[in-house]
């Protein structure tokens, strides 16, 4: 059911939804965002995806990459732990200070950690999106 | 390299070996049978090197800290008994893996064989080497997986899965039941270390010694197929030959004789041990000797005498004599040096005439004069005629029995009496095979089988020389006493022994007894048909196999019907089991709760006009829902709800909160159109009296539910130590602004991390769910037909 006027909003909406998840993602930390409504976000822009261009399409593009991504997820929230293991025990968050120029970026094993959660969450709810919007031609299911 | 090194090295490269062999897909070349003997040759040949100094009381020792915090450690030695279980799980692996390469000849998953055979042989190396009980346990559930995956190898065969299921089902529950003993174990010695363990004084004395005792027996009977518990092992001979000479005779199955043998120091001070260990045993001995006979079915023949020379070993082990340990040693080698052959020569026979059956074989020693000559020897050595290695095995039971007579008279005579009739069943049972399968003439059986397929030397080469060592070891006793069976008797005893082994002693009575028990055994021999009549006629209800498929099913069956309560029927039946299992048990603590003291409720300043207004909104968006005409309408409705909710969060200042409950709406209210769109409209059945009354009662109670726990949650205060915890260490020590997003990704790291598993796993859940509504049409069996396993008759 590809609609006409969601297809010419999507071609706007969707880059700015990414831009917007990615936004939250990186200011998680410190304001309102993070992994989990990040991951949100970007899952809401493939729902526009599946409404305007149909799931078909969806998940011709995308559709074998979600369940690696669940694992890929799964790993760097594991690294992001395992990291810690090394310094001292399980989950303890470890901080590297960039400095490029006069930046100073301050990145941790929590970051790594809320990626991994930010990636669970846009694969499994896209999944779940496209599972629950595939037609079958069998009329009695 | 110090020998130490040696030891892990050993079982790291096997492990590292097994994947290997599976990617090269040996199927390809011919002889890889003689490359894939190599790593397990090595070891034997170190094996051998270690020998001199471990006679003289020098183990080889090394210790490598695992997780510290819950006592384990990678720890190993190489002691007398450990020695001799070596070589024993590398010489026989050397010849199974020679085999394995011509048994599976241009089959494809004989790489996938042999990578499971080497993680085994790890597993198995393990297990008797270690000096830690719960790296022994790892080592211990490792031979069970790969047990289970090696006798279910022909997966689409039902049997071979059932028999899997079976073995895997008796020896990790045993296994589980062993882990709880170990502990209770080693937290009274306070050491997991077994030398340690066995260096602990007056261990008896501490408290739950019996229990801790009798577990670790539940886990050694029912790996080495003890009865009860026995009737796994013949279902294991589904398996592929190769596991079944190396795991389901030679090695695995006497993984608890090994443990057994090796806490006998410790535990034989435990007045359940003596008469535990006499009856399971004795009854073992007897029901797989006696029954045997049963099949026509070579592998099921070998596998009940397997059973019956398990209980053998089990049995001697219930005595603390010299005698007996020295009888333990010489059985195990004895029975891993002619069982394990006659296996592979089973195997060989099926390979070449394509059946085991003995009524359809015969005249195999003219048709294949090597393997005649090899099965021959095996099978006068199981007979116990001198002067074969099972003719020394013999006499040391009896001996060890003679010598407990010599204390206790009638249960001594009793004893003896036992081993008699093992014996000589053993006579029977050896005779019948080689009478029937290699020496009758082939014009004297209806329908006999040829050679097809005449096995290349080679193949025939693993067995033969295995058969070979156990023809010369009763011709090198003083050096076999002094560099094996000395030392492992020693571990068994606890302290410094020496074997004194002969073949002739004398017309001593054990002599004589001997004797007579291969006189007996020719009159099984002679009276066999009638034996096997009378064994077929017994119930088959009896049997092991039955009883567990009964327990099994039946669980099964309960799952389905406590399945069918609560989770039958239409969707909101099912939510109602759920929301009325909530009232219930959230009920009692609230209806407990005295609201008046413990919960102090400031109710003049409850709300403000604005959340008022907010409330009335999401109630009245709640109401539209219900009487909503159209499913469209109530999904808008609904969204106004989740709206609503968002909104108190704006208020109440948790933007955190709010940004995530707009989302979660948002994607919900399209999931829920994506759904209903695929229910066709007029599917709806119209509402019975008590569908509306169920309705009524779950959500007054859900609703009253929410109300108080509301309330609960207004009068109880947080403890303010962890909201001052957070602020105050959230931008120091965890470099964020963000408390929210701090607990989750670091504070609480742990949960989030769990959180989003159980995410992963319920779309891996939801994918199979939507995937298996189009299987629906082929439904799922997982009772496989009735069944009588390695059984053709």
């Amino acid at each position: 059911m590809p609609e006409l006027y969601l297809r010419l909003l999507d071609r706007v909406l969707t880059p700015i939804l990414f831009i917007v998840a990615l936004f939250l993602f990186l200011r998680g930390h410190n304001a309102p965002g993070g992994g989990f409504i990040a991951g949100l976000v970007a899952a809401a822009a493939f729902m526009l995806q599946i409404l305007s261009r149909g799931d078909d399409y969806v998940r011709e593009h995308f559709g074998r990459y979600l369940h690696p991504l669940t694992g890929i997820g799964l790993l760097c929230a594991a690294t992001a732990a395992l990291i810690g293991l090394s310094h001292g025990s399980f989950f303890t968050s470890v901080w590297i200070t960039f400095h490029i120029g006069a930046l100073e970026i301050e990145q941790g094993t929590p970051a790594l950690f809320d990626l991994g959660v930010m990636l669970v969450v846009i694969s499994v709810v896209t999944s779940f999106l496209l599972g629950l919007s595939k037609r079958d031609e069998d009329p009695g299911l | 390299m110090q020998s130490s090194s040696i030891l892990l090295l050993s079982i790291f490269s096997l492990i590292v070996v097994s994947p290997l062999f599976w990617l090269v897909r040996p199927h390809r070349f011919r002889h890889f049978g003689w490359i894939a003997a190599i790593p397990p040759a090595l070891i034997t040949g170190w094996l051998f090197s270690q020998m001199g100094a471990i006679a003289e009381g020098r183990p080889v020792t090394v210790a490598i800290d695992w997780v510290p915090q819950f006592g384990l450690q990678l720890s190993f030695m190489l002691d007398g008994l450990a020695l001799l279980f070596g070589l024993i799980i590398a010489g026989i692996g050397t010849a199974v893996a020679l085999y394995t390469g011509y048994y599976f000849e241009h089959n494809p998953r004989q790489g996938y064989f042999y990578s499971l055979l080497f993680l085994f042989m790890a597993s198995m190396l393990g297990i008797v080497w270690s000096d830690n009980l719960l790296t022994l346990f790892i080592f211990w559930e490792g031979t069970s997986i790969t047990s289970y995956l090696l006798i279910a190898f022909n997966d689409e065969d039902p049997n071979a899965v059932a028999g899997g299921r079976r073995a895997f089902i008796m020896t990790a529950a045993g296994g589980l039941a062993m882990l709880f003993g170990m502990i209770i174990l080693g937290s009274n010695a306070g050491t997991y270390s077994i030398s340690g363990i066995l260096q602990t004084p007056n261990l008896a004395a501490t408290p739950y010694f019996s229990a801790a005792v009798g577990l670790i027996l539940l886990g050694a009977f029912t790996k080495s197929a003890q009865f009860p518990f026995h009737f796994w092992l013949p279902g294991a001979m589904a398996a592929p030959t190769p596991a079944s000479a190396y795991l389901h005779s030679a090695t695995m199955v006497k993984a608890g004789v090994y443990l057994l043998a090796r806490m006998h120091p410790a535990l034989s001070d435990s007045p359940i041990w003596f008469w535990t260990l006499l009856i399971v045993g004795g009854i073992t001995m007897l029901l797989g000797a006696i029954t045997a006979l049963r099949y026509y079915d070579m592998k099921a023949i070998l596998a009940y005498a397997t059973v019956s020379q398990l209980g053998v070993l089990v049995f001697l082990l219930a005595f603390s004599s010299e005698y007996a340990y020295i009888a333990v040693v010489v059985g195990i080698l004895a029975h891993a040096l002619y069982k394990g052959p006659l296996f592979l020569v089973a195997g060989i026979i099926d390979h070449a005439t394509g059946t085991r059956d003995l009524r359809r074989l015969s005249g195999m020693l003219s048709a294949m004069p090597l393997l005649g000559v090899t099965a021959a020897l095996a099978l006068i050595s199981m007979a116990g005629i001198p002067p074969l290695f099972g003719f020394l095995a013999k006499e040391t039971l009896l001996e060890s029995a003679f010598h407990y007579m010599e204390h206790n008279g009638a249960l001594g005579w009793g004893l003896i009496l036992a081993a008699v009739v093992v014996g000589l069943f053993f006579v029977g049972i050896a005779l019948t095979l080689l009478w029937e399968i290699f020496l009758r003439k082939p014009a004297d059986v209806h329908g006999t089988a040829p050679v097809q397929h005449a096995p290349s030397l080679s193949f025939m080469l693993g067995p033969a020389a295995l058969v070979t060592a156990g023809t010369a070891i009763p011709f090198a006793l003083p050096w076999m006493s002094h560099n094996v069976f000395g030392p492992a008797a020693s571990s068994i005893g606890g302290e410094a022994l020496e074997a004194h082994l002969a073949l002739w002693h004398g017309f001593t009575p054990v002599f004589l007894t001997s004797l007579a028990a291969i006189a007996l055994g020719a009159l099984v021999f002679a009276l066999r048909e009638r034996i096997r009549a009378a064994l077929t006629s017994l119930p088959r209800n009896l049997t092991g196999v039955f009883i567990f498929d009964k327990v099994i099913y039946g669980i099964y069956d309960l799952a389905k019907l406590s399945t069918r309560i609560v989770q039958g029927g239409t969707l909101a039946s099912q939510a109602s089991v759920v929301m009325l299992a909530a009232v219930a048990v959230l009920g009692v603590t609230l209806y407990r709760t005295n609201w008046a003291t413990d919960l102090p409720i400031d109710w003049t300043n409850l709300a403000s006009i604005s959340e008022i207004i907010l409330a009335l909104l999401a109630a009245i968006a709640a109401y539209v829902t219900v009487i909503a005409r159209t499913r469209l309408n109530a999904i808008i409705s609904i969204g106004v709800v989740g709206i609503t909710v968002t909104l108190f969060y704006v208020f109440f200042s948790a933007p955190d909160l709010a940004l995530t409950q707009l989302l979660v709406d948002a994607l919900t209210v399209v999931l829920l159109v994506l759904v209903f769109y695929r229910i066709p409209p007029a599917n709806l059945p119209p509402i019975t009296t008590f569908t509306r009354l169920r309705n009524l009662i779950v959500s007054l109670g859900a609703g009253a539910l929410g109300v108080f726990l509301v309330l609960y949650s207004i009068g109880e205060p947080f403890s303010p130590r962890i909201a001052d915890y957070f602020l105050l260490n959230s931008s120091g020590a965890a470099h964020g602004a963000n408390i929210v997003n701090v607990i989750l990704v670091d504070f609480r790291g742990f949960d989030t991390m769990g959180e989003i598993t159980v995410l992963a796993i319920a779309a891996v859940g939801g994918y199979a769910l939507l995937r298996s509504i189009r299987l629906r049409s082929q439904p799922i069996n997982l009772r496989p037909e009735p069944d009588e396993p390695a059984e053709k008759e």
